[in-house]
């Protein structure tokens, strides 16, 4: 099991945003979460490489409880790669940069090395005349693909997706999520939080409804998308499709 | 009074270079130290213990609540003596400017952190940077450059201020103002004469400023 979690809750002050959540991803497995704004979607994430304190219950990543005060948790995040909705790129390095700063000062790879696995990257996503470039004179879904890149470049083991496309304008959010497709496709374990129900469709192996800090209900895609059990999940599908 | 303004300022002229090298020298070292010392206790008062936090927020509300000039005096004629056994004006001039810089700085330097945004320090983190790194390669790089504005006023408030250390006969430029104001009885030319050279030295440090932030923004 790649990631656990288990009755995992989480209050900012006296607000409960996280109520009892039970959830485990498999390797090599497609998890993507919908719901509405304020469900949760987001701090469960947060929580899974703990960007977010745990108010109680716990995370395990690959067995290792990351709610354990005694856990390695820089060790544990070089295996989570975590893609934000606001790119969150470094602006005073360039792309090159950006991309080679964490295997260069965490896992102390050689400049080469850390280079070639970079420029090997950017191939990927389709941006490699960009290296030179500063994150401030790219599209946003030029960024979004530099953050993927910049993620994968300490080869994470699995990678946490918080609403990737939301920031981004229409025209983009295909460039993005077709990178996250091939990235599905090689193998890799993801949790996706996102509004585009298209993906979690085409991608998803597992679809995740959250509501009020609840896990409502979860199925397979086409399951949960064409025959929802619940009645929340029928009005929330009944706007966004 | 048949001596011109211009004969007594040459025959100055060496004390004022003299006062200009001690006020430059000053502000130098206020900035140096004040800069490393600031830094830290910026740091310091970042700690989220109240109790570690505490020292740090008091030595900075004590520099920034009260005057400078006080400040000196204590340092000269009590913090010194205490320790060195004599007093002496270059060195209480320099730990007086140093200390009360320092927590000026730091408030900047603060402001300057605080300003980046969170999502910088969580995308650091996330790639499994700890807190020392997150803060070495990816917050104080922006930091630095946003606080270079503020910190060139800072500079420029330490050059004017240390003309308050005459008052503790530290040979600046104040100093051998007031000494040829006594000496020939005039007030107009030895202070016009000293109000241009400080006027050189604060355009000097904004034109650096000015470039160093330019330099920094194409980088």
């Amino acid at each position: 099991m790649m990631i656990e979690v288990e009755n995992l809750k989480k209050s900012f002050g006296d607000n409960e945003v996280l109520k009892k959540i039970n959830l485990q991803v498999e390797k090599q497995e497609v998890v993507v979460v919908i719901g509405p704004s304020g469900s949760g979607k987001s701090t469960l994430l947060r929580c899974i490489n703990l960007l977010e304190t745990i108010t109680s219950g716990h995370v395990f990543i690959e067995g290792t409880d990351i709610a354990d005060k005694k856990a390695n948790i820089n060790r544990i995040r070089q295996d989570v790669g975590m893609v934000f909705q606001q790119f969150n790129l470094f602006p005073h390095m360039t792309v090159l940069e950006n991309i080679m700063i964490a295997p260069l000062k965490v896992k102390k790879v050689s400049r080469e090395q850390a280079k070639t696995k970079a420029m090997d990257l950017l191939g990927k996503v389709g941006l490699a005349e960009k290296a030179d470039a500063y994150p401030d004179s790219l599209s946003g879904g030029q960024k979004q693909r530099i953050a993927i890149a910049r993620a994968l470049a300490m080869e994470p083991k699995m990678m946490l997706f918080d609403e990737p496309t939301s920031a981004l304008d229409p025209e983009m959010v295909g460039e993005v999520l077709d990178v996250m497709k091939q990235l599905a496709k090689d193998g890799m374990t993801m949790v996706v939080v996102t509004h585009e129900m298209g993906f979690a469709r085409e991608v998803g192996d597992r679809v995740i409804f959250m509501d009020g800090g609840y896990i409502v209900e979860e199925n397979e895609p086409n399951q949960l998308f064409e025959q929802p059990k619940e009645e929340r999940t029928k009005a929330f599908l009944s706007k966004v499709l | 009074m048949g001596v011109s303004p211009f004969a007594l300022i040459k025959e100055y002229l060496p004390f004022f270079a003299s006062g200009t090298l001690f006020t430059i020298g000053f502000s130098l070292a206020g900035i140096v130290f004040g800069t490393i010392l600031g830094l830290l206790i910026c740091f310091g008062k970042m700690i989220h213990n109240k109790w570690l936090s505490a020292p740090f927020v008091c030595y900075i509300t004590f520099f920034r609540g009260t005057p400078l000039f006080v400040q000196i005096l204590i340092i000269h004629f009590g913090v010194v003596p205490a320790i060195f056994h004599q007093s002496n004006g270059i060195i209480s001039g320099i730990v007086a400017l140093s200390l009360n810089e320092a927590a000026y700085i730091a408030e900047v330097f603060r402001a300057g952190i605080q300003s980046i945004d969170e999502g910088q320090t969580e995308a650091a983190r996330s790639l499994g940077m700890d807190r020392l790194q997150a803060m070495r390669y990816v917050v104080l790089p922006q930091a630095v450059r946003r606080v270079l504005p503020p910190m060139g006023n800072e500079f420029i408030s330490l050059i004017k201020d240390s003309s308050l250390l005459a008052a503790i006969a530290a040979p600046e430029l104040t100093y051998w103002a007031q000494a040829m104001g006594a000496q020939y009885a005039i007030v107009w030319t030895p202070y016009l004469a000293i109000s241009l050279i400080y006027l050189i030295l604060t355009l000097a440090m904004s034109f650096l400023v000015n470039r160093l932030e330019r330099r920094m923004a194409t980088k």
